[in-house]
C-alpha cells in the first residue's frame, strides 16, 4: 500500500496540533499521545516500498499517452525524465531508519508520561512536530523540501530545549539558533546555486544531469554549492566545529527530550549525508573532506567529553563523537562501509537512548548532574545499574551487543580499503569511549556515596526501566542477529553506488 | 634538557593547570588520558598522507611529534578554545566556512 | 542599462556580506537577529534572482502564445515557490529568536551578547 507513505509524516503532525489544541486536557492529552506512539511504529512496517508522488504528478517517462503528444524534443531529452513535483521515495533503508527512529519517539514519549504527573502537551507536540520533520527529510527526495523539514526540525528541537528547567537553557537555545540561522541559509544558497546550474531540486534529476554530463560537474558553481551544502551539514549534524553547540544542546534538555534530540540530529546526519553522496560522488577528495571533519570530530568531542564533569554533557560530547564513525564509514564510499555507517548509526540511536535515559534516572533521583557530587547509587537499584553499564559496553563495542558488530564491520571495511590507520583510530577512540563511560559509571554507582548526597525521589518511574529494557533488548537482538537489519542497508546502498 | 625530562615535566605541569578540585587525581588522570589521545590519534591521522607522497608524510609526522612533545598541556589549550562561549563558536565557524569554500573553489579548479 | 538580474544577484550577495558582518560583530543581540534576518533575506533574493529572465513574461501560458514563445521567454516559476516557503520559515525561526532574546533580557537585564552568551560555565 503506497498510500501509507505520506501517512508516515501526515499522522504526528494532525497528533501534534490536535494535542496542542486540547492542551488543558491531561488525560486526553496521555491517552491521545500515547496512542499515536503505538501507532506509529507501525505505518512503516505496514508500508510497501515505493515512490509517492505528490500532487500525482509522475514524471512525464512514467505516461506514455501524454508522453507520445509531446514534440520530440520534450520527449527525448532528460525533461521527460524529471520529476514535477515532491516526491517521497521509500525503500528499505527508509523502512528500518523509520521504524526503530518511531520506536526511539515512543519510548521517549512513554518515558515522558510516566515521569511527570501532567502531561505537557506542547512538549508532546515538539516531540512529534521533530519526529515528523525527521521522517519528511528521510522519505524526501527533493533536497529543498529536505531544507525546510530541517529547519522545522531546528524549531522543534529548539522548543524541546526550552521545556527542560535547566538554568542555561535560554542561552544555549539562543546560540544554537543564531550558528543554525548562519548555517542554514548558507545551506539554503548551496541549495540555490544547485538549481540554477540544473533547474531542478530533486536529487534523483540532478544525479541524472550530472552523470550523463548535462553540466560540468568539475564547473565552479558545482564546487561551490558542494562546499556550501556541506557547510550546512556540518552544521546539521554538529561535526566540527559545532560539536560544541551540540553537545550542549544534548545536555541542557530533558533526559528523554535529548534521547530524542540524538535521535534526530543522528537520522538528520544520515538522510543530508547520503544525498550529498549521491550528488556530488563525482566531486574529487569528497571522501577526504568528509573523513577529516569526521575524525576531528571524534577527537576533539572524546577528549572534551573525558574532561567533562557534567555526566549530561559528557554524553552529549560522546553522542557527537560517535557521529564520526558514520562519517568515516561515507567518507571510506565502499559498499561495505556504507552499510557499516547505516548500522552504526541506527545503534547509536538506539544505545545513546539508553544512555540518556538511564542517567536521566540519576538526576530524577538526586536532582544533579555533577558527577563530583554523587556516588554509591549503585545500592539503590543495582539493577538499572546493570542496564546502564550494557548500555556502556554496547556504546564502546563489546561483544555481543550491536556497537560491537557495525564498529567492526567498520573496522574490517578500512582495513580492506587500504587505510589501516582508520582502524587502528576507531579502534583507539572506542577504547577511550569506555574509559569515558567507565569514568561517570564509576563517579555516579560504585565511589563510596558522599554524605552531603541527597536523594529527593527514591522510587525511579517504572515506565523509565521499562523503556531501557526494551531498549537494551533490541541492543542485543540487533547484535546477535546484525542481518536483520544489514540486509536491508547493503540492498538499498547497492542501489547507490 | 633530554626529551625524556621534557615529557615529565610538562606531566608533572598538568597539576598546576587543572581546576583545583576536591577529586584533582581524577581530573588529572583524565586529562592525561585526553592529551595521549590526542597525541596518538592525530599521528596516527597523519600516517594516512602516505597516500599523497612518501616524504611529505615523514616530514610532517616528524614535526607534528616535535610540535606535539614540545608543547605538551594541549589538553588545556583545547579545553579552553572549545568553551560555551558564543564569539569563540562563531569564530571556528566563520573560520572553517572560509578555508572550506576556499580550498574547494580555488583548489580543485581545472 | 543595468542588468537586472546582476544588480539583484549583486545585492543578494551583498546583504549575506552584510549580514554576517552584522551577526558577528555587533554585540547586541537584536541587532545581531536583524543581521541574521539580513542573511535569510540574501538568501532568498539570490533564489528569486535566478528566476528571472531579460524581458520575461509571467509563466501563465495564454491563448496566442506559441509553446516554443513562451518556453523561451516566460520566467522560471519553481524559484518564486520554493522562496516562499523559505521565507515562512525565516519568519518563524526570527519569532522564535526574538522571544529568546526577550526572555533573556527580562533574566539579565541587559542585551549585550558578551554578558549573556558569554562563557559562564567555567
Amino acid at each position: 500500500m503506497n498510500d501509507l507513505i505520506p501517512l508516515m509524516v501526515i499522522v504526528p503532525i494532525i497528533a501534534a496540533i490536535l494535542l496542542n489544541l486540547f492542551i488543558k486536557y491531561n488525560t486526553t492529552i496521555k491517552i491521545l499521545s500515547f496512542l499515536v506512539a503505538i501507532v506509529l511504529p507501525i505505518i512503516p512496517i505496514l508500508s510497501n516500498y515505493g515512490l509517492h508522488y505528490f500532487g500525482g504528478h509522475a514524471p512525464l517517462m512514467d505516461n506514455g499517452t501524454l508522453l507520445n503528444s509531446l514534440p520530440s524534443y520534450i520527449s527525448d531529452g532528460p525533461l521527460s525524465t524529471f520529476h514535477i513535483g515532491i516526491t517521497y521515495s521509500f525503500e528499505s533503508l527508509q523502512k528500518i531508519l523509520i521504524f526503530f527512529l518511531f520506536v526511539v519517539g515512543f519510548l521517549c514519549i512513554f518515558t515522558t508520561i510516566g515521569e511527570r504527573k501532567r502531561t505537557p502537551g506542547s512538549y508532546m507536540f515538539l516531540m512529534l512536530m521533530g519526529l515528523a520533520a525527521v521522517t519528511a527529510m528521510l522519505l524526501s527526495d527533493d533536497i529543498f523540501h529536505m531544507y525546510i523539514f530541517f529547519e522545522i526540525a531546528v524549531v522543534a528541537q529548539v522548543g524541546i530545549i526550552l521545556a527542560s528547567t535547566d538554568n542555561q537553557r535560554y542561552e544555549i537555545a539562543m546560540k544554537y539558533m543564531i550558528l543554525g540561522s548562519i548555517g542554514g541559509p548558507i545551506l539554503l544558497t548551496g541549495i540555490g546555486f544547485l538549481l540554477g546550474l540544473v533547474g531542478s531540486v530533486n536529487i534523483t534529476d540532478i544525479v541524472y544531469v550530472v552523470r550523463n554530463g548535462l553540466v560540468n560537474a568539475n564547473s565552479p558553481v558545482f564546487l561551490f554549492s558542494f562546499g556550501l551544502i556541506f557547510f550546512g551539514w556540518l552544521y546539521s549534524v554538529g561535526l566540527p566545529p559545532f560539536h560544541t553547540i551540540k553537545s550542549a544542546v544534548y545536555s541542557k534538555a530533558v533526559p528523554s527530550g535529548s534521547a530524542l534530540l540524538q535521535a534526530l540530529s543522528v537520522v538528520i546526519f544520515i538522510s543530508l549525508g547520503i544525498a550529498i553522496f549521491r550528488i556530488y560522488s563525482s566531486v574529487p577528495f569528497i571522501g577526504v573532506f568528509i573523513i577529516f571533519f569526521s575524525l576531528c570530530g571524534m577527537i576533539l568531542s572524546l577528549t572534551m567529553a573525558i574532561m567533562e564533569n557534567d555526566f549530561k554533557r559528557m554524553i552529549g560530547f560522546l553522542a557527537v563523537g560517535e557521529l564520526g564513525y558514520i562519517g568515516l564509514g561515507f567518507g571510506l564510499g565502499t559498499k561495505l562501509s556504507l552499510t557499516a555507517a547505516l548500522f552504526q548509526g541506527l545503534n547509536e540511536m538506539i544505545i545513546t537512548a539508553t544512555l540518556f535515559i538511564g542517567f536521566g534516572v540519576v538526576l530524577y533521583m538526586t536532582k544533579t548532574s555533577d558527577i563530583t557530587k554523587l556516588g554509591g547509587l549503585i545500592e539503590k537499584n543495582p539493577k538499572i545499574a546493570i542496564i546502564v553499564l550494557l548500555g556502556g559496553f554496547a556504546m564502546a563495542g563489546v561483544p555481543p551487543l550491536n556497537g560491537f558488530q557495525s564498529k567492526l564491520m567498520l573496522v574490517q571495511s578500512a582495513l580492506s580499503d587500504n587505510f589501516p590507520e582508520l582502524a587502528v583510530i576507531m579502534i583507539l577512540i572506542s577504547i577511550v569511549t569506555f574509559m569515558t563511560f567507565i569514568k561517570a559509571f564509576h563517579s555516579v554507582y560504585l565511589k563510596p556515596k558522599p554524605k552531603n548526597l541527597v536523594i529527593e525521589n527514591s522510587d525511579v518511574p517504572r515506565s523509565s526501566v521499562l523503556v531501557m529494557v526494551v531498549l537494551i533488548a533490541i541492543c542485543i537482538v540487533l547484535g546477535v542477529v546484525p542481518t536483520l537489519v544489514t540486509d536491508g542497508f547493503s540492498g538499498f546502498v547497492g542501489g547507490l553506488i | 634538557m633530554d626529551l625524556y625530562t621534557m615529557i615529565c615535566d610538562s606531566i608533572r605541569g598538568f597539576k598546576s593547570n587543572i581546576r583545583k578540585d576536591p577529586i584533582t587525581n581524577q581530573n588529572v588522570s583524565s586529562a592525561m588520558a585526553a592529551e595521549l589521545t590526542i597525541v596518538s590519534t592525530v599521528l596516527t591521522a597523519a600516517i594516512m598522507l602516505r597516500h599523497l607522497n612518501v616524504v611529505l608524510t615523514i616530514l610532517i609526522v616528524l614535526g607534528l611529534v616535535l610540535y606535539l612533545i614540545t608543547g605538551m598541556p594541549l589538553i588545556s589549550k583545547f579545553k579552553r578554545e572549545q568553551s560555551d562561549s558564543l564569539n569563540k563558536m562563531m569564530f571556528y565557524m566563520i573560520l572553517t566556512l572560509g578555508i572550506l569554500v576556499t580550498s574547494i573553489y580555488w583548489g580543485f579548479k581545472p | 542599462m543595468i542588468d537586472t538580474q546582476l544588480a539583484a544577484l549583486l545585492s543578494s550577495g551583498s546583504f549575506i556580506i552584510i549580514g554576517l558582518y552584522a551577526a558577528v560583530f555587533i554585540d547586541n543581540i537584536i541587532k545581531k537577529i536583524i543581521g541574521l534576518s539580513f542573511i535569510e533575506e540574501g538568501a532568498n533574493m539570490f533564489l528569486i534572482a535566478l528566476a528571472y529572465r531579460t524581458d520575461g513574461v509571467v509563466p501563465i501560458f495564454l491563448p496566442g502564445m506559441t509553446p516554443e514563445w513562451f518556453a523561451s521567454n516566460s520566467a522560471y516559476p519553481l524559484p518564486h515557490a520554493l522562496v516562499l516557503t523559505s521565507i515562512v520559515i525565516g519568519a518563524s525561526t526570527l519569532a522564535v529568536m526574538l522571544a529568546i532574546a526577550m526572555v533573556l533580557y527580562r533574566k539579565h537585564g541587559s542585551l549585550s551578547a558578551s554578558v549573556i552568551l558569554g562563557d559562564k560555565h567555567e
